[in-house]
């Protein structure tokens, strides 16, 4: 009874392609374009707008930083799909598994920074703190190992590419 | 029969031809560059972000008298200036960065080795997907930065004085571009998931070695 349950379950989801993706192409990283470009276009901003003294660019790191954060749920949701299709193999497994961790802890984190940015925004829009500016360089320094490790998932070890998914269905890795 | 005979050494001349590559195939790894991670790709992230979140600024800046209620509503502190700031900052910032994403993208081409005998889901070759996506991509930095001069000169002298710094034509160029953006992306994403270049799984499974051992 439970395996005809489970057998009409599995017809009422999308039928995977041959990047075992129910839908044409990966979509993480295409939502992650926002929460890259976001992040590190807001620490370059804070610098110009610091050394320049423009403050006008520290209201723009502020709205980026903001579309990065929602930007990022939006990421991990589809990541965390697209990471469940993704039958890792040999070390790619540990890769992933650094991947979701830093990941949900960019979310935590980049919501708290937004969120400080926020306020110190709102005690003064025109002054931006040194502390803070370190702390935005840190954030951007683990936004580019997080890249990094997405970046070893897709170009070492093609996951979700089509000769991967042939050789993981033909039970050759 | 004459005919035949030049185009049986047109041919020849043309399997004869050794790719530029195997003059460096030494320093290259199995992923036919000289490095473990494609740049391009990284590069990309930001000429589509930077781009598309100007654009979505410059809406959220010329829409601005129908958000200011919910924008109250949400006590979120927000002004028009700041919503095109983020508009024109982002767009100049974007073209900068895709100098260096189409220079690191040919750079990356002219060292690719797609797999052979596939199609993509538009029933494009190998080949033709390549050349669309470089002529393509030299198109999108000239179209790039026809935009950031036309926004600049709508910040600064069309438009100065007015409240809504973009026109609607801008806004509806830059709707157009990115729709294009998107199908010019996907042929560059094709290229990696369909036909495997610079990806060093791929091109390790093409050679037939057991990946188990390897990675």
């Amino acid at each position: 009874m439970y395996l005809q349950l489970g057998l009409v379950v599995m017809s009422l989801l999308p039928a995977l392609n041959e990047k075992n993706l129910p839908w044409i192409d990966v979509i993480h990283p295409i939502i992650v374009h926002f929460v890259i470009a976001m992040t590190l276009i807001a620490v370059v901003f804070d610098v110009i707008g610091i050394i320049t003294k423009r403050s006008n660019l520290f209201e723009v790191s502020f709205l980026n930083l903001i579309v990065a954060t929602i930007a990022i749920f939006i990421a991990i949701i589809f990541g965390q799909i697209e990471a469940g299709l993704a039958n890792p193999y040999g070390s790619s497994r540990d890769i992933l598994n650094y991947h979701s961790t830093i990941g949900w802890s960019l979310a935590a984190i980049l919501s708290i920074i937004t969120g400080w940015r926020y306020v110190s925004r709102q005690n003064n829009p025109n002054n931006l703190s040194i502390g803070f500016l370190s702390v935005d360089i840190m954030l951007a320094f683990l936004v580019c190992i997080q890249v990094y490790l997405g970046d070893k998932l897709v170009w070492i070890y093609g996951l979700h590419t089509v000769p991967v998914v042939n050789a993981i269905r033909d039970g050759i890795i | 029969m004459l005919f035949n005979n030049i185009l049986a050494k047109y041919y020849y001349f043309l399997s004869d031809i050794s790719s530029p590559i195997s003059e460096i195939k030494s320093s290259l790894g199995p992923n036919d560059l000289p490095y473990n991670i494609p740049i391009h790709p990284n590069l990309v992230h930001l000429t589509i972000g930077l781009f598309a979140i100007a654009i979505a600024f410059d809406f959220a800046g010329a829409l601005y008298p129908f958000e200011k209620r919910i924008l109250r509503f949400l006590a979120f502190p927000v002004t028009r200036v700041g919503f095109h700031d983020v508009g024109w900052y982002n767009i100049l910032a974007a073209s900068f960065i895709t100098f260096f994403t189409v220079a690191t993208g040919f750079f990356e081409m002219l060292l690719a080795v797609p797999i052979g005998g596939v199609k993509s889901i538009i029933g494009q070759g190998a080949i033709s997907t390549m050349l669309w996506h470089g002529v393509g991509g030299v198109l999108i930095l000239f179209i790039l930065i026809t935009m950031t001069i036309w926004r600049g000169y709508q910040r600064f002298v069309f438009r100065k004085n007015f409240g809504r710094q973009v026109s609607w034509a801008y806004l509806f160029s830059g709707t157009i571009i990115l729709l294009i953006m998107g199908l010019h992306g996907s042929l560059g994403a094709w290229l990696a998931s369909d036909f495997g270049v610079h990806i060093t799984a791929d091109q390790l499974l093409v050679k037939g070695n057991d990946l188990t051992s390897i990675l």
